[in-house]
């Protein structure tokens, strides 16, 4: 925006001097300068955005010297479509067929976020049947979205049976989540008020036989990939957040708690009906790819355990409250976040007490994963740029908007 | 969870214009555009280390700057507003924040604003001439365009 | 016609190189392995697992364009995304089709108000099949790629027709 500084991309000047206009703050590292002493050309490698391994249209400069990334520069924006911009044009109740297209693999979490904001401003009491299937909607499709990224993270990694088999177990979830919602993927079933739908009859004995094999196929998975030695020889000690870097780029979900920072939005701000159920906030320890890994795959296991309570304890009663069919809520200023799969899905919406939100602004924890990205990639090997990549788990989605 | 009040204050001591109060959105603090830098090295020195949210709303006659911070350990949030005029220019605060680095960017794209003392001002999400899309006086396509297609 | 009498001992088959060429690309459509959005779940991942596993019809990804015959356009392409999606179609050898996957890739879809959103990938690339929906079901895109060999073969014959007609 500034002049001169007009060019959509930067094409060699991953320099030091660009970026770095004082000293930097203490803990941020900055890119070393040579190996050994003795200094090759640097070289910029353009990957992305049409790559398999970054996970949608992510693009990402990375400056080599050697094996070895100096420098790296996130270029993010091909997936750029307005869904702030479009939510000031549609009434409550439909934006969250746009929210359900950030972070599209699992669109739940962020319906919930609005759903819960718009419900500060409109004075509803929302049942309590409602709250669970709140939850056990998001806790089906946080598995689902964490299979999607066990399967592209062994992709990443080189392996390929990994896929298959997490595939495998989110085609029966996604039956579920269809059975329930009506939708495989895009499911606008969490609304201001309540949920769409009850459970459908019969849908909890799926629901039981789908966690009857579960847990066994989990540690079939860990044992799978994380039980690889060519896998863990990749992850363990590569890509290391620690707590400073994660808590100064803003890092939430899986990838602040594998750094060892004990913050989960379900236990911290509790919503929906977590108060009520009985689950454990796993926790790394030295950050590093391996520690992400163990994180995720422990926080399927804790979900489907949740999903086990949830339906054991499913209270009975109405879905929905009642709302007005145009949902006016009252002027005013919220935010409500929820704890997605990538970390802490926020929602800032201005109502100026019309059928549209005045503004709404989409908090995507993977835009802050993607640019702590440019910090944590210099000093690694190119080979570890995909792993890294596929560890912090970015998703397109929800970094454009 | 929310801070009390009066310790907000008692940070924003020494900026003239700052005010703080509990509203809706939580407990916010209003300092002039000139001080944002200043109040937020004094918020992260009082133990604020993330900033968790950045964005601009659009109010029809400037915009209006939102920083979200978290306090980890304290388990606290405090929010920071301050307004800036159309094509204006807002300071980085990229130093005491890092993660306000692409949120900045993006807000200075789409709400046509300037930026100073960013390391990379370049536009995030669209190329050269988009204009500034979240603007209110930018409207979408209509019925008509979307069908001439 | 009967299988063994084309693999039986004294079997032949006397056929054009043509359709000889034709039956091999109809039945080896490999596409290039580029997700843009929410469709690249279904259209691109969901149909390489296990449940709709589109090997079994020759259908593969693979990651360079230089490998490729079928390009699906899985999202919404905006105006920074429309260079890399005509640089890629370029870069793909002849014959080469394109799938425009989903509603946003053939009109736009729901984003279609944005201004920095392309009114669908055919003003930028040829296209070939549209799969209407959002996202389109897998089955969807299976059917999209029936319709291709069917016009694949069809655009054969018509060229046969022609020369010898």
């Amino acid at each position: 925006m500034n002049g001169g500084s007009e060019e959509t991309l930067a094409t060699g000047v991953l320099g030091e001097g660009r970026h770095d206009p004082g000293t930097p703050p203490a803990g941020l590292r900055r890119a070393p300068a040579g190996v050994d002493g003795l200094t090759t050309e640097h070289l910029i490698i353009n990957m992305g955005p049409q790559h398999p391994s970054t996970h949608g249209v992510l693009r990402v400069l990375v400056e080599v010297d050697g094996e070895e990334v100096v420098a790296a520069e996130v270029s993010v924006g091909y997936l750029h479509r307005g869904i702030e911009k479009l939510a000031e044009y549609r009434r409550y109740d439909a934006v969250g067929t746009l929210l359900d297209r950030g972070d599209y693999i699992s669109g739940m979490m962020a319906e919930l976020a609005f759903a819960l904001a718009t419900e500060q401003l409109m004075d509803v009491e929302v049942p309590r049947k409602a709250h669970w299937l709140r939850s056990l909607a998001s806790e089906i499709n946080r598995i689902t979205s964490h299979l999607i990224w066990y399967g592209t993270f062994g992709l990443d990694a080189g392996g390929m049976g990994q896929f298959l088999y997490g595939m495998r177990d989110r085609e029966a979830l996604l039956d579920i989540l269809e059975a329930l919602s009506g939708s495989r993927m895009m499911f606008n079933y969490i609304r201001p008020g309540g949920v769409l739908a009850d459970m459908p009859t019969g849908l909890d004995a799926k629901i039981r036989a789908f966690l009857g094999t579960f847990d066994q196929y989990l540690d079939e998975h860990d044992q799978l990939l994380g039980g690889n030695e060519i896998f863990q020889a990749r992850v363990k000690g590569v890509g290391v957040i620690d707590r400073s870097t994660a808590l100064a780029f803003g890092l939430t979900g899986s990838n602040l708690r594998g750094a060892g920072v004990d913050f989960d939005v379900r236990k911290a701000r509790p919503y929906a009906a977590y108060p009520e159920l009985d689950f454990e906030v796993p926790l790394g320890t030295n950050g590093d790819a391996w520690d992400r890994y163990n994180v995720r795959m422990a926080e399927m296991r804790q979900s489907a355990r949740m999903i086990g309570q949830l339906i054991d304890g499913m209270p009975e009663g109405p879905h929905m409250a009642k709302v007005p069919r145009i949902i006016r809520p009252r002027a005013g200023e919220v935010y409500a976040s929820v704890e997605s799969t990538r970390g802490e899905t926020g929602i800032h919406l201005v109502s100026d007490g019309t059928e549209h939100p005045y503004r709404m602004h989409y908090r995507g924890p993977s835009l802050f994963a993607a640019q702590a990205l440019e910090e944590i990639l210099p000093g690694h090997l190119i080979a570890d740029v995909v792993v890294i990549i596929g560890s912090t788990d970015v998703m397109l989605g929800e970094i454009d908007r | 969870m929310l801070p009390a009040t009066a310790d907000i204050k008692r940070l924003l001591a020494a900026i003239d214009g700052a005010t703080v109060a509990e509203e809706a959105l939580g407990v916010i603090a209003r300092v002039p555009l000139a001080a944002v830098n200043e109040a937020l090295g004094a918020i992260k020195a009082a133990g604020y280390e993330s900033l968790v949210d950045f964005d601009g709303i659009d109010t029809g006659e400037l915009i209006e700057l939102t920083y979200r911070l978290r306090s980890f350990s304290l388990d606290l949030e405090v929010h920071v507003k301050s307004t800036v005029a159309y094509g204006g220019t807002i300071e980085s605060v990229w130093y005491e924040y890092p993660s306000a680095l692409m949120p900045e960017r993006e807000t200075a794209e789409l709400l046509g604003i300037h930026l100073a003392g960013h390391p990379n001002p370049k536009r995030l999400l669209t190329t050269d001439g988009v204009e500034p899309l979240l603007r209110k006086d930018v409207a979408i396509r209509t019925v008509e365009e979307v069908k001439a297609r | 016609m009967a299988i063994e009498r084309l693999t039986g001992e004294h079997s032949m088959l006397f056929v054009r190189s043509e359709q000889l060429f034709d039956l091999a690309r109809r039945h080896s459509l490999w596409y290039l392995s580029f997700g843009i959005a929410c469709c690249a779940i279904e259209g691109l991942m969901s149909t390489s697992g296990p449940r709709f596993d589109f090997d079994r019809m020759g259908v593969f990804p693979r990651s360079s364009p230089r490998q490729v015959d079928v390009m699906i356009v899985a999202g919404t392409v905006n105006k920074k995304m429309a260079e890399t999606v005509k640089r890629l179609y370029d870069q793909m050898p002849e014959p080469k089709w394109v799938i425009a996957m989903g509603s946003c890739a053939s009109t736009g879809g729901p984003f279609r108000e944005y201004p920095n959103v392309v009114l669908g990938v055919d003003k930028i690339v040829p296209v070939d099949v549209y799969v209407p929906g959002c996202p389109p079901r897998p089955e969807s895109v299976q059917y999209a790629f029936i319709q291709l060999q069917k016009k694949i073969a069809k655009r054969t014959e018509e060229r046969l027709a022609a020369r010898n007609g």
